[in-house]
């Protein structure tokens, strides 16, 4: 018995060290360790030994099932070295075919500078807030400061809107039209608030123009301050703050006067041109300078026109047109492309 | 306004450039927008005079002469023209110069002779359309003059960008006052005083103002014996600079005041005028009159005319009428010098559609003391260019005689306003110089008397302003606001819109931006029933009405994607719908009710375009879905529930609603009715969604409240039940999680299948329950109750059969 015990590891031995493959392995170890296996044959005789000689049988059993098992383990090891030595060895992925999933969407230019325009803003501590699109003619015009055949109101082409389908009777001092500028919401937010102000105001404003360099409808962002003492030299502080974070800090400010109705004193901002550094190129018609904001110290009639005591407080005021600067800060050189919507456009944002 | 430099030095030093001047006038606040400059488009061209000319010896039709411009040698110059003898003074174009048509001059030799230059046409030099021969000059022009300067073009006009509240720089007198200011150099006022002589003019013409509201004043002089014919060339030359076409000599005088002081003048044939006498009243009913344009025009009651005994001769400040226009054979004339209210010339010149360089004026308000300078200086200059005589006396109207403003300036608010110490000398000399007299002094502060040019200055901010811009808004500093008190927490929904985004072009869809107004038919097709609300004065139907939704925006997008062959559309945009609101109007209540929005758009191929990864798979009702899905998921809005229910436009057996947790509906997610696709012209397919987004944004949770992980495993079974067809799954899971309760913490559907093997008109649905208890480790027995308890009811509440 002992014999075939010997016969059966040595035979056992030579199988496993000629295993290379994972399944062979296996094969081998059902073949000689399985519970149907040819140790589990050797050993059955075993019951009828005397218990000295089972003994001694016993422990040259385990010894051989100790090393098939090491032996089996090392076969198995090597297998699974070779099989993946083999993969290793193959054929490769296409690492150049494009990943799985979605193509990210783009955000439209306009819509993203409005963005950094208000986010530049809340640095500064500045609020934000909205208004209605559809206004009466009191917002727009009266409150600030452009009473009815003032010629002032010639530099906005105005959309009105027809009363009758408004699904309100008409007020009989004040007809509805599209905004011209977000300026009336300067004058809803002091109505609701008490100074000290700070915000900005974007949207979209109507202007019925439409040709090369103008659309019906663009947008725009203003701003207010309004507290005691506020001045001049804040409001260039401000914009001035406001054009380098937004521009780049090489990018100098110049303050024109100017006029807009609802500031005074009021002052036009230019900032050197961001195609050429102040050179003087095409896009800055050779001046070196670039229109981008309009600004003033708020007029006392608007202040009176929110409840507000014009010998308390003061304040200023700002608006921009954000295509404008869009156009500047992307190279855009054609205004109709913003609402054109074209894909090869979009796409690029 | 065009203001020509040369007229300009008629009443105040310039600076030495031109450069200089325009600089310092845009700071000023009079922004200079462009400069003509005719003579750099002559440079090089000089006066020549001819001293030979003999016949080329090669060609017929040529001449070789020889010319003068003053330098040591004559020059040889090849010339093809026939209409000039010698001595003649001629244009000639240099080597080296660039003609305004674009030709470059340069040393040549025609058929074998050289020519150092060319002589030239007038029509070469652009300074007439058409011409035959040589331009000859004067005989006593100066040989070796740049030629710029011998046909008076050697002037610089400046564009100036007068704003509306500024009319007094409407004239050259008026910038000439600026540039004092902003140099310091005297200003020279013209002190016109006419010789005078015969019938007094109150015994010619009689005035009546019958509306003093709208005309403070009337002034008329009288001139007689007058030759109508061209005026002076220098007359000429100044008018056109200013863009001014000349007509005759009289006309042309009262144009030229009207740009020298800014005070637009009129001038009548006075014979023409029935009863000798001028009524300044409103038209009657039903009025009519032939503009000077040539136009029949009716009148409105609310027009002021200037009229005669019997009828309107002119709109007053608008434009005069043809019957009193001055003529050829005018001999006697009546000069107008009027003042009329802003907004009744606005009102008759926006009725009439006439934009008149008087009415510019008047509407933004003209200088009351330029009344009567003005008709002097007219009546003077028509008395020298016209040959006539000015009859004695002005017949003025001026019933009420206005003061001047007084406005009070406190020196102390200069710095408090404009943030820098201006000493109070230096305001005062600037005040002074631009023309405000103080007439009251106080502690502190000092009152003046306001120049009536300055209609805009009525308080003291104005005069901080007139302050600021000649004191120069560079001068001032610039300093950062003082600091915050509190730190304002960012807007409720500031966060929430940047999610959304986020989400949205994680999914793939590209932003738009499309107008807020629609054509009406663009909504009608897409069977809306609110009434939209309209514009009075569109540019076209195509923008007539504010949109509703923004669907049709976003269709229009994909339509013209679709003619530019795009395989893959997915858009979005955010913005408002407008509907009518019958409270609109109210207080600070808006007109109209503006709901802010979310739509998108999913049509093509799915995943943004072909990929071996899509295989060409199309977008389908779950991309839309997917997208809501996503938004709502990055705003954290819990509870959402999607109904089978939606409006016309979208297919009746693809859409849902969107029901928030508390019923509230977000709006809707579906496939575009086929109807309404084809009635745009659209393919199949197009997937949309439309979401309000205030409730959205209320309803987001965006800091989320944590939840402590499981202690115990979870254990996965899966179940598989066929299912009549139209059963939504959330049915069938609601059944699930109903019965597990509170062992099934999650079912997901995982498959739904169609085909073979399931019976027609059933589904079979798959999902993946997760079972677990929040106090022990499940056991097997205990999950396989669980989940039998399941499949017998699923069975039996659903009609569902299980499948192995």
């Amino acid at each position: 018995m002992r014999d075939r015990l010997l016969a059966l590891a040595e035979s056992a031995r030579r199988e496993i060290g000629g295993a290379s493959e994972l399944s062979a392995v296996e094969a081998l170890r059902v073949r000689y360790l399985g519970k149907k296996g040819e140790l589990s044959g050797v050993l059955g005789g075993m019951g009828k030994l005397p218990p000295d000689e089972r003994r001694s049988l016993g422990e040259v059993a385990n010894s051989v099932k100790a090393e098939l098992e090491k032996l089996l383990a090392q076969a198995v090891e090597r297998a699974e070295a070779a099989a993946l030595e083999a993969q290793l060895q193959g054929p490769g992925l296409d690492v150049t075919l494009p990943g799985r999933g979605v193509a990210l969407g783009s955000r439209h230019p306009v819509s993203r500078t409005m963005e950094e325009i208000v986010r530049t803003f809340s640095r500064l501590g500045f609020d934000v807030a909205s208004g209605p699109e559809i206004e009466l003619d009191y917002f727009n015009f009266e409150a600030l400061n452009l009473p009815k055949d003032h010629p002032a109101r010639d530099m906005q082409d105005t959309f009105y809107v027809d009363e009758a389908t408004l699904g309100h009777a008409k007020k009989a001092d004040s007809s509805a039209l599209l905004r011209t500028h977000t300026s009336p919401v300067q004058v809803r937010y002091m109505l609701n608030r008490k100074p000290p102000i700070r915000a900005v105001m974007p949207g979209r404003v109507y202007r019925r123009d439409s040709d090369l360099t103008h659309t019906p409808m663009f947008h725009q962002v203003e701003g207010l301050l309004v507290d005691k003492g506020v001045t001049f030299a804040e409001l260039k502080g401000s914009l001035a703050a406001f054009v380098t974070a937004f521009f780049g800090s090489d990018t100098r400010t110049r303050f024109r006067p100017s006029f807009f109705p609802f500031t005074e004193p009021s002052a036009e901002v230019d900032i050197t041109c961001t195609n050429c550094s102040g050179k003087g190129c095409r896009i800055c018609k050779q001046t070196g300078w670039l229109e981008v904001l309009g600004s003033g110290m708020v007029h006392p009639n608007v202040f009176t026109s929110a409840g507000y005591d014009p010998n308390e407080v003061t304040g200023y005021a700002f608006g921009m047109g954000v295509e404008r600067i869009a156009m500047l800060r992307y190279r855009i050189d054609d205004l109709r492309m913003m609402f054109e919507n074209d894909a090869r456009f979009l796409e690029q944002f | 306004m065009k203001i020509s430099v040369k007229w300009l030095g008629d009443y105040v030093a310039l600076p030495p450039s031109v450069d200089e001047l325009a600089r310092k006038l845009t700071a000023a606040g009079l922004e200079i927008e462009g400069m003509e400059r005719p003579a750099e488009a002559l440079r090089g061209v000089v006066v020549a005079q001819i001293k030979e000319s003999v016949q080329h010896p090669n060609a017929d039709k040529l001449s070789v002469t020889q010319v003068d411009i003053g330098g040591t040698a004559l020059l040889q110059v090849v010339c093809g023209a026939k209409n000039f003898k010698v001595g003649d003074k001629v244009p000639l174009a240099t080597v080296g110069a660039k003609l305004p048509n674009g030709m470059d001059i340069k040393q040549a030799a025609l058929r074998g002779v050289d020519s150092f230059g060319m002589l030239c046409s007038s029509k070469e030099l652009g300074l007439s359309e058409e011409s035959s021969g040589l331009l000859i000059l004067p005989a006593d022009t100066r040989v070796g003059l740049p030629i710029a300067e011998a046909v008076g073009l050697d002037d610089v006009v400046l564009e100036v960008n007068v704003t509306p509240n500024r009319p007094d720089a409407l004239s050259h007198l008026g910038v000439a006052r600026e540039v004092s200011v902003v140099t310091g150099s005297a200003l020279k006022v013209p002190q016109p005083k006419p010789a005078e002589s015969g019938t007094p003019a109150s015994e010619q013409v009689k005035v009546r103002v019958e509306a003093p509201d709208r005309c403070p004043r009337y002034v008329a002089r009288v001139v007689e014996n007058v030759t109508i014919g061209p005026s002076p060339q220098w007359m000429q030359d100044r008018l056109k600079a200013a863009g001014v076409r000349a007509i005759n000599n009289v006309v042309d005088v009262t144009n030229y005041v009207n740009l020298e002081y800014g005070q637009p003048l009129h001038a009548f044939d006075l014979e023409k005028l029935a009863g000798q006498e001028i009524v300044v009243r409103t038209a009657t009913r039903g009025e009519k009159l032939k503009t000077l344009d040539g136009k029949d025009r009716v009148l409105d009651v609310d027009d002021l005319v200037i009229a005669d005994k019997d009828r309107a001769q002119a709109i007053a400040g608008v434009m005069g009428g043809g019957d009193s226009e001055v003529t050829e054979g005018t001999k006697r004339l009546v000069l107008e010098s009027a003042n009329f209210q802003g907004s009744t010339v606005r009102r008759s010149s926006k009725r009439h559609g006439l934009h008149t360089e008087a009415s510019h004026r008047f509407e933004r308000g003209a200088d009351l003391d330029a009344v009567v300078p003005a008709i002097d200086r007219a009546a003077q200059l028509i008395a020298e260019l016209a040959g006539g005589t000015v009859a004695p006396g002005r017949v003025d109207a001026y019933p009420a005689p206005k003061p001047p403003r007084k406005v009070t300036l406190r020196f102390a608010r200069v710095e408090q306003v404009l943030g820098v110490a201006v000493v109070e000398q230096e305001v005062r000399r600037i005040l002074e110089a631009l023309g405000f007299k103080a007439v009251e002094e106080g502690t502190g502060q000092a009152t003046y008397e306001v120049p009536r040019a300055r209609v805009d200055v009525e308080r003291e901010e104005d005069l901080l302003e007139e302050v600021a811009r000649i004191y120069g808004y560079d001068n001032i500093p610039a300093t950062l606001p003082r600091g915050l008190a509190t730190l304002a927490p960012e807007p409720a929904h500031a966060e929430a819109e940047r999610r959304m985004r986020q989400a949205l072009a994680g999914a793939g869809f590209d932003e738009v931006v499309n107008y807020s107004f629609v054509a009406p038919r663009s909504l009608e097709v897409l069977g809306g029933a609110a009434k939209p609300v309209a514009l009075v004065n569109p540019l076209s139907v195509e923008q007539s009405v504010m949109r509703t939704s923004l669907l049709p925006g976003l269709l229009d997008n994909l339509s013209r994607s679709v003619r530019h062959q795009v395989e893959a559309v997915a858009l979005y945009e955010t913005g408002r719908a407008y509907f009518q609101d019958a409270e609109g109007g109210q207080g600070q209540r808006p007109a109209a009710r503006e709901v802010p929005r979310v739509a998108g758009l999913v049509w093509g191929l799915r995943g943004g375009g072909r990929s071996w990864t899509h295989k060409d798979a199309r977008a389908d009702f779950y991309d839309a879905k997917a997208a809501v899905e996503g938004l709502l998921g990055a705003l954290r809005v819990e509870g959402v529930t999607y109904v089978p229910a939606g409006p016309a436009a979208y297919h009746p057996k693809a859409v849902a609603q969107v029901k928030a947790a508390d019923g509230t509906v977000l709006g809707h997610v579906g496939e575009v009715h086929p109807r309404v696709a084809k009635a745009l012209g659209l393919p199949d397919g197009v997937f949309v969604f439309e979401l309000d987004t205030e409730p959205l944004y209320g309803a987001s949770k965006l800091v989320p409240a944590y939840r402590s992980l499981p202690r115990f495993p979870a254990v996965l079974r899966d179940l598989a039940v066929v299912v009549p067809l139209e059963l939504p799954n959330d049915e069938v899971r609601r059944v699930i999680l109903e019965v597990g309760k509170p062992l099934v913490e999650d079912a997901q559907v995982f498959d739904v299948y169609t085909g073979e093997q399931i019976p027609q008109g059933r589904k079979n649905l798959a999902y993946a329950l997760r079972y677990r208890s929040a106090e022990r480790t499940l056991t097997d027995v205990e999950v396989n109750e669980a989940h039998q308890r399941i499949v017998d009811e699923v069975k039996q509440r659903l009609g569902a059969a299980l499948r192995a």
